[in-house]
């Protein structure tokens, strides 16, 4: 073995041939996991129902999901897209704090609670997506707005509340 | 001969107990001590762990929602890589050989290298 030449083909294996045009083009995410990450529950909140058709539909064509289910994914991704972009139009230094101290932090997102409740405001007033955890124990407050966590590694400065929309009279 | 009594009033106290002093605290004292310490630790380890599932539930949705995204995503490279393999298979062979005995699609696990770098 030690006679063989280290071959690395990676160059050679790129196929950059595009889909054919038959396929609708759909711009990528082009987010990274931290980005991603930080606004999960919101892409959540938002595309659910796209999220879930799109399961839905490689759960129904096992096997052929990839070809069958182009159409669904293409609108999971656009939901997505559209997410990000209203983020970054109107939170953008918010979100940018928020992803930038979950890749500072290992993505631990307890690590981080100060400045997600910046960004759930600003996302909550100006896209009105909430973050919700669902299937939580009722007695107890939810993970994302504790103020005393045993695990975090820096406690949870002064001025610094947890953001909880107020609907209680609405429901 | 006279015989060998024992002598008048009987004989002493052998001394066969160790004269050494109880030291520490009784034994139900102890029990309680490390009860109450054990009560204690196990209180904060459960807390520490209710803690720890709900950081874990927290993660499992956040990726929940990201996975048709990122599904999606990786599913569309796949379809295309698969027609282009389809289309060069089609233009060096001349035709599509099935080469595995079911409909359902089989992800590669060999690549064929091109001569030349697609571009």
């Amino acid at each position: 073995m030690a006679a063989r030449k280290p071959v690395f083909n990676q160059q050679v294996l790129y196929d950059t041939t595009p889909l054919p045009d038959s396929i609708p083009k759909v711009k990528e995410v082009g987010a990274s996991s931290a980005p991603l990450l930080s606004a999960a529950f919101f892409i959540g909140a938002r595309c659910r129902d796209y999220n879930d058709d799109f399961m839905q539909c490689k759960t129904e064509n096992p096997g052929k999901g990839e070809f069958e289910c182009l159409k669904e994914g293409r609108r999971v991704t656009r939901c997505a897209r559209s997410v990000i972009e209203d983020i970054n139009k109107s939170c953008l230094e918010q979100f940018r704090a928020h992803w930038q101290c979950l890749d500072n932090n290992n993505h631990q997102l307890w690590q981080c609670r100060p400045a997600e409740w910046k960004l759930n405001k600003c996302v909550y007033e100006n896209l009105n997506l909430e973050k919700v955890v669902p299937d939580q124990p009722k007695n107890s407050t939810p993970v994302h707005l504790r103020k005393k966590q045993i695990y975090a590694h820096y406690p949870i400065l002064r001025g610094n509340e947890p953001f909880v929309p107020e609907k209680s009279a609405s429901s | 001969m006279p015989q060998d009594m024992p002598p008048v009033g009987g004989y002493e106290a052998v001394q066969y107990k160790r004269n050494l002093p109880a030291r520490g605290f009784r034994p139900a004292t102890l029990l309680l001590g490390v009860g109450a310490v054990m009560t204690y630790g196990w209180y904060k380890l459960i807390i520490g762990i209710r803690e720890q599932n709900e950081y874990a539930r927290e993660k499992m949705w956040s990726r929940i929602h990201l996975i048709p995204l990122l599904q999606a995503e990786e599913d569309r490279d796949l379809v295309r890589r698969h027609i282009a393999d389809q289309a060069r298979e089609k233009e060096l062979l001349g035709e599509n050989i099935k080469v595995y005995h079911s409909d359902r699609y089989v992800r590669p696990t060999f690549a064929a290298t091109p001569e030349n770098v697609t571009k």
